[in-house]
C-alpha cells in the first residue's frame, strides 16, 4: 500500500525530529540544572562568607536559627577539631565530629570547600558549602551551610515534564507535517512508478497528471512526452509493416526468401498456395528438403555460381503447373546481405495457350495437308494419263472437287473461328423469333437426313420468346449442332429438336440424337479447334472439326451457353441456352 | 580439447550430416523426376523424352556412389551414436532404394521405347492409375524422410496393397488379351513388365517408409507387413 520510499522519508524525518528534540532536551535539561546548581552554589557561599565574617563565634551560636531562616538553609558552626558547636537543625551534642567531612577539610585546605552528598538524615542530595572562620591567620572554626537540592530536583523534574509535553506537541506535530509532506513527495513518484508498470505491460498508461513545479512536475511533463513520441514511432512502425504485410499478402506472384544459409526465412500467401501440396512448416528449411524440385535447385545452383539473378521455368510434378521462377540477391540493410529472393510467377495458362496454339498449328497444317495431297495425286493420275480413261476421269474430277470443297469450308471456318476470337465478327444483331430460324436449318438437313431414313421430330411451340441475335449466325449454330447429330447417328436413328421457354428469363433449344454418343472424359474437350472423338470416322463424314469451336464462341457472342449430355451408344443432347430479348440490355 | 575446438567440430558435423539429407533429397527429387517421365514417355508417346531418362540415370548412379562415400566417411570418422547412427543407416539403405528405383524407371523408359514402335493394344486405363499411386508412395515416403512424419509412413506402406491388386489385375486382363489374340503377346508382355517394375517400385518405397519409422523411433518394423504401427 505505502511504498518504501515514503517509509524511507517519513521514518527518516521522524527520527531526525526526535533526535532533535531529545538532543535539545537533554542538552537544555542539563545547561538549567547546571545554571541553578551554579546560582544555589553562589548563595549559599554568598551566605556562608557573610556569615563567616562574624567575629563572634558564639554569636552565631545564639543567631544561629534566623541565620537558618535568612539564608534558608541549615547552618552548622564547626569547631576547628570538628566537633559540632551549633547546629539549626539539631540538637549539636547529638551529632558526630565533622572534621573529615570533604567540605570542612577542603576549607582547612583551599579556604572554601563545597561537597554534594547524599544526605542520610535528609534523604536527598544535599550541597554543603563550608568556609573557616579566622582569626588571623588561624582557624577558629568553620561555618558551613547546607541546602538540600529539592529545589532543584522539583525544578527538573517539572522542566522535565516540560519538556516532555513539548516533545508530545511536537512530536505529533511533526508526524502529521511529516506525513503530508512525505506523502506530497513520494506520491508523485509512486504514480510514476505505476504508469511505467503499465506500460511495460502493454496496456495505454494514460498520462501523468503531475502539476507541481518541481523537478517531479517536470519529469512527469517529459515523461509524458517521451510516451507520446514513443507510442507515435511504434505506431508508424507497424502501419509501415502492415503495409508491406498486405502487398506482400495480396500479390500473385509467390516470394520466398532464403537467408545466408539457404534457408527458407519467409514465404508469402501466394507462394504457400502455390506449394500447398507440400507442408505447412515450410520456414527454416531448405529448398530441396521443402520442394525437391530438380528445376528449382538448378535455378539456386546457377545463381549461386554466378551471383546474377537467374530466371528459368520449372514444373511442379504433381499438379503440372508452370512456374516462371526469378531467383536474385537481396540488397539493402546490412543484416540482409547475403540473402536470397525467389520470386515465382505461374504462367501455367500462358503454357497451355502456347501448347493449344501449337497444337492449332500443326492440326490446320495436317488438315490443309491431307486433302491437298489428295487433289495432287489425283491430278498427278490424270496427267499421267488416267484422263483418257472417261469413266475413271470422272471419278478422279468428283473426287478432287470434294476435297477442294472441303478445303474452302474449312478455309471459311478457320476465318469464322480466328474472327471471333478476335472479336472481329461483325454482328448485326436484330430482335429475332426463333421459330423462323429453326424451320430454316431443318430444310438445310432434311436432305441428309432422309439420305440416311432418319427420323426428324420438331417440338416447337409458336409462341417462343424472341432473342436478341445475328439471324444469319443463328442459322449457323443451328446448322452446325443439326449437322452433328444427324451425321454420327446410324441410319434410321432419330434427330429431335425441342424449343421451350424455361421460365427463368431463357430459351432452351435441344437437339437430341440416338447417335453414337460421346465418353464422358471427352466433353469437356469438345469445344476445342480441331477436336474430334474419333478422328477417323469424323474425316470421313467431311467434318473439318471446327464445328462445336464455332457453336462455343457464336453463343457466347449471343450472351447464351452451350450443355452437352451424352451416352456412348445411345446419343447425345445438345442443350442451346439463349437469353430472353429484354428493353434494358441491348447494350 | 578446448571448447571452441569442440563447436568447431560440432558445426562441421551437422554440416556433414545435412550435406547427405541434402543429397539423398537431390536424388529423391531426380527419381521422381524419372518415373514422371518414364511413364510419361509411355502414355504419350514420346520416345525422346524416354531416351532422355535413360541417359540422366547416370546422374542418379553417381548420387549413389558419393552419397555411399559421404555416410562411410562419416562412420569411420565420427563413430556416431544412437540418433544420428540410426540416420546414417537409414541413409545408407534409402540410398541403396533410390538408386534401384531410379534403375526400374529406366527399363520402364525402354519398354515404352519398344511399345511406341507398335500400335497400342487398348487404351490405358490402370497402368497410368498405378503409375499415379507409385509415384504418390515414392513422393510421400521421402517427404515422410524429410519430415521424420511416421504417420505419413504409414500410409505409404498401406498403399503398397493396392499397387500389387492393381499388378494383378493387369496381368490377368492382358493373360486374356494374350489368348484371344496371339498377335498381341509381344506387346502384352511388356506391358507386364511396366506393371512389375511399377510394383517393385512401390515396394522399394514402403522400404524406404519403414526406414523412415526405425530412424525415427529406433524400433524395426522391417518384416512386419503392414500391420505394424507407429506411434510418436
Amino acid at each position: 500500500m505505502r511504498n518504501s520510499l515514503f517509509y524511507k522519508v517519513f521514518g527518516t524525518y521522524l527520527v531526525i525530529t526526535l533526535i532533535a528534540m531529545l538532543v535539545v532536551g537533554l542538552y537544555a535539561t542539563r545547561q538549567i540544572k547546571s545554571k541553578l546548581m551554579e546560582r544555589i552554589d553562589t548563595e549559599l557561599t554568598s551566605y556562608t562568607q557573610i556569615i563567616s565574617t562574624t567575629p563572634s563565634l558564639s554569636k552565631i551560636i545564639s543567631e544561629i536559627a534566623s541565620l537558618s531562616k535568612t539564608s534558608d538553609a541549615r547552618v552548622t558552626l564547626i569547631g576547628s577539631d570538628g566537633v559540632i558547636l551549633a547546629d539549626s537543625d539539631g540538637k549539636a551534642s547529638e551529632m558526630d565530629n565533622h572534621l573529615n567531612r570533604p567540605e570542612v577539610q577542603e576549607a582547612r585546605v583551599k579556604g572554601t570547600g563545597r561537597s554534594i552528598r547524599f544526605s542520610t538524615t535528609l534523604g536527598i542530595n544535599t550541597l554543603y558549602v563550608a568556609l573557616p572562620i579566622k582569626e588571623g591567620p588561624a582557624i577558629k572554626g568553620y561555618i558551613r551551610l547546607a541546602r538540600p537540592l529539592t529545589e532543584v530536583k522539583h525544578y527538573i523534574q517539572e522542566i522535565n515534564l516540560l519538556i516532555l509535553q513539548s516533545f508530545l506537541i511536537v512530536g505529533i506535530l511533526s508526524f502529521l507535517i511529516a506525513f503530508v509532506f512525505t506523502s506530497r513527495l513520494t506520491s508523485p513518484i509512486h504514480e510514476m512508478e505505476q504508469f511505467t508498470e503499465r506500460l511495460l505491460d502493454g496496456e495505454d498508461p494514460g498520462s501523468l497528471m503531475i502539476h507541481s513545479s518541481d523537478e517531479t512536475g517536470r519529469l512527469a511533463r517529459n515523461i509524458n512526452s517521451m510516451v507520446m513520441r514513443l507510442t507515435e514511432k511504434i505506431q508508424f512502425a507497424d502501419e509501415e509493416k502492415g503495409k508491406l504485410e498486405s502487398l506482400l499478402a495480396s500479390m500473385e506472384d509467390g516470394i520466398l526468401l532464403l537467408d545466408a544459409n539457404d534457408r527458407i526465412e519467409a514465404i508469402n500467401d501466394a507462394s504457400k498456395k502455390m506449394f500447398s501440396t507440400r507442408f505447412r512448416d515450410i520456414v527454416g528449411r531448405t529448398t530441396l528438403e521443402a520442394f525437391r524440385n530438380i528445376d528449382m535447385q538448378e535455378a539456386l545452383d546457377r545463381f549461386k555460381e554466378t551471383g546474377e539473378p537467374v530466371s528459368q521455368e520449372i514444373i511442379l510434378e504433381e499438379d503440372q503447373r508452370a512456374l516462371d521462377v526469378t531467383v536474385s540477391p537481396v540488397h539493402g540493410l546490412p543484416e540482409n546481405e547475403g540473402k536470397t529472393i525467389i520470386v515465382l510467377h505461374e504462367v501455367t495458362r500462358l503454357k497451355k495457350l502456347e501448347k493449344v496454339r501449337a497444337d492449332f498449328v500443326a492440326n490446320v497444317t495436317h488438315e490443309i495437308k491431307t486433302p491437298l495431297t489428295a487433289i495432287l495425286g489425283f491430278i498427278e493420275t490424270l496427267e499421267g494419263g488416267a484422263i483418257e480413261e472417261s469413266e475413271t476421269a470422272k471419278n478422279f474430277l468428283r473426287t478432287i472437287h470434294e476435297h477442294a470443297e472441303r478445303l474452302d469450308r474449312l478455309v471459311d471456318d478457320l476465318l469464322v473461328i480466328s474472327n471471333a476470337e478476335l472479336g472481329e465478327i461483325h454482328f448485326s444483331f436484330e430482335t429475332v423469333s426463333l421459330n423462323g430460324v429453326i424451320e430454316n436449318a431443318l430444310i438445310v438437313i432434311e436432305r441428309k437426313a432422309s439420305e440416311k431414313k432418319l427420323i426428324v421430330k420438331k417440338e416447337i411451340p409458336d409462341d417462343l420468346p424472341s432473342i436478341w441475335g445475328d439471324r444469319d449466325r443463328l442459322h449457323q449454330i443451328l446448322l452446325n449442332v443439326l449437322d452433328n447429330a444427324v451425321k454420327f447417328t446410324p441410319d434410321s436413328g432419330t434427330v429431335s429438336i425441342k424449343a421451350f421457354d424455361g421460365r427463368d428469363g431463357n430459351v432452351y433449344i435441344e437437339i437430341s440424337d440416338t447417335g453414337i454418343g460421346i465418353p464422358n472424359g471427352e466433353i469437356p474437350r469438345l469445344g476445342e479447334r480441331f477436336y474430334r472423338v474419333d478422328k477417323a470416322r469424323s474425316r470421313e463424314l467431311g467434318g473439318t472439326g471446327l464445328g462445336l469451336s464455332i457453336v462455343k464462341h457464336l453463343m457466347t457472342a449471343h450472351k447464351g451457353r452451350v450443355e452437352i449430355k451424352s451416352h456412348v451408344g445411345t446419343g447425345t443432347t445438345v442443350l442451346l441456352i439463349f437469353p430472353v430479348f429484354q428493353e434494358e440490355l441491348t447494350a | 580439447m578446448n571448447m571452441t575446438e569442440k563447436s568447431h567440430t560440432s558445426i562441421q558435423y551437422e554440416k556433414e550430416l545435412q550435406d547427405i539429407k541434402e543429397n539423398l533429397l537431390y536424388e529423391g527429387a531426380l527419381v521422381e523426376q524419372a518415373i514422371e517421365y518414364a511413364i510419361q514417355s509411355l502414355l504419350e508417346r514420346d520416345s525422346d523424352l524416354a531416351q532422355s531418362v535413360i541417359d540422366h540415370d547416370e546422374h542418379i548412379d553417381e548420387l549413389d556412389e558419393k552419397i555411399e562415400e559421404q555416410c562411410i566417411r562419416i562412420l569411420a570418422l565420427r563413430q556416431p551414436a544412437a540418433k544420428d547412427l540410426r540416420f546414417i543407416a537409414t541413409a545408407i539403405k534409402v540410398n541403396g532404394h533410390l538408386e534401384r528405383i531410379g534403375d526400374l524407371a529406366v527399363n520402364i523408359a525402354r519398354r515404352a521405347l519398344d511399345l511406341n514402335e507398335v500400335p497400342p493394344v487398348k487404351p490405358y486405363i490402370d497402368l497410368p492409375r498405378m503409375a499415379d499411386i507409385t509415384r504418390e508412395m515414392v513422393k510421400e515416403s521421402l517427404d515422410a524422410l524429410v519430415r521424420e512424419d511416421c504417420g505419413l509412413a504409414d500410409v505409404v506402406r498401406k498403399k503398397d496393397e493396392q499397387v500389387d491388386n492393381i499388378n494383378e489385375q493387369i496381368f490377368r486382363e492382358l493373360l486374356t488379351f494374350m489368348m484371344e489374340d496371339p498377335k498381341t503377346i509381344h506387346r502384352a508382355l511388356l506391358i507386364t513388365q511396366i506393371s512389375k517394375s511399377l510394383e517393385r517400385i512401390s515396394d522399394h518405397a514402403e522400404s524406404v517408409a519403414k526406414m523412415v519409422i526405425y530412424m525415427v523411433t529406433g524400433e524395426s518394423v522391417k518384416h512386419q507387413g503392414s500391420s505394424g504401427d507407429c506411434e510418436k
